[in-house]
């Protein structure tokens, strides 16, 4: 597994906790399509991943974050 | 032993802001709490997707620390009120983004990584 150049940006920013009520943020961790990205793609370490994870399902049932995007049919 | 928790409420926008209060304090004192609750409120947002027929809501963001044997019933009163559309209650045990990674965390995090990469 190519091991991801980046450094991870939440232990970069020194976060904590990964907050699920910070929309702009997790919005950059989810493709067009609303899926959360890999974290081989974001570059995001094992443990900060696993509370992106959390905080975006969080995030969705409160509707700040939508489940899916760009689907033809209208929800 | 009371714990830390944090609740976002998404209240129907059609109400006022003065019913919306109104229902929060009501609700609020159904936890019988002594320490003071921290209410910030975001106000009307745009939904990521529609709930029911709704694509507005208002959001109200509450800390509070109670006993765990009251939630229920708090929740129960929350459930009844059909001004709430939805409710998300956390336990808030992390302290965001403090405290951050001590110095050596982080250097050893890097060192790990420079290792990784000497390995390719």
């Amino acid at each position: 597994m190519r091991r991801a150049r980046k450094a991870c940006p939440f232990c970069e920013g020194r976060v904590h906790y990964v907050d699920y009520k910070d929309d702009r943020t997790l919005g950059r961790y989810i493709t067009d399509h609303g899926k959360i990205l890999p974290s081989r793609l974001s570059g995001v370490c094992a443990r900060h991943q696993r509370q992106l994870a959390v905080a975006i399902k969080r995030a969705r049932y409160l509707a700040l974050v939508p489940y899916m995007r760009g689907h033809q049919g209208a929800a | 032993m009371s714990r830390l928790y944090e609740a976002v409420y998404i209240f129907d926008s059609t109400l006022e802001d003065a019913a919306i209060q109104e229902r929060i304090a009501r609700h609020h004192a159904l936890l019988h709490t002594t320490e003071e609750i921290k209410v910030d409120h975001w106000g009307r947002r745009q939904l990521a997707y529609k709930i029911g027929r709704r694509e507005t809501g208002y959001y109200v963001l509450a800390r509070f620390s109670c006993e765990a044997g009251v939630l229920p019933e708090f929740e129960r009163g929350l459930k009844l009120d059909e001004g709430v559309v939805r409710y998300l209650i956390t336990l808030h045990e992390h302290e965001l983004g403090a405290p951050p990674m001590t110095e050596e965390e982080l250097a050893a995090a890097r060192r790990r990584e420079e290792e990784d990469e000497d390995e390719e």
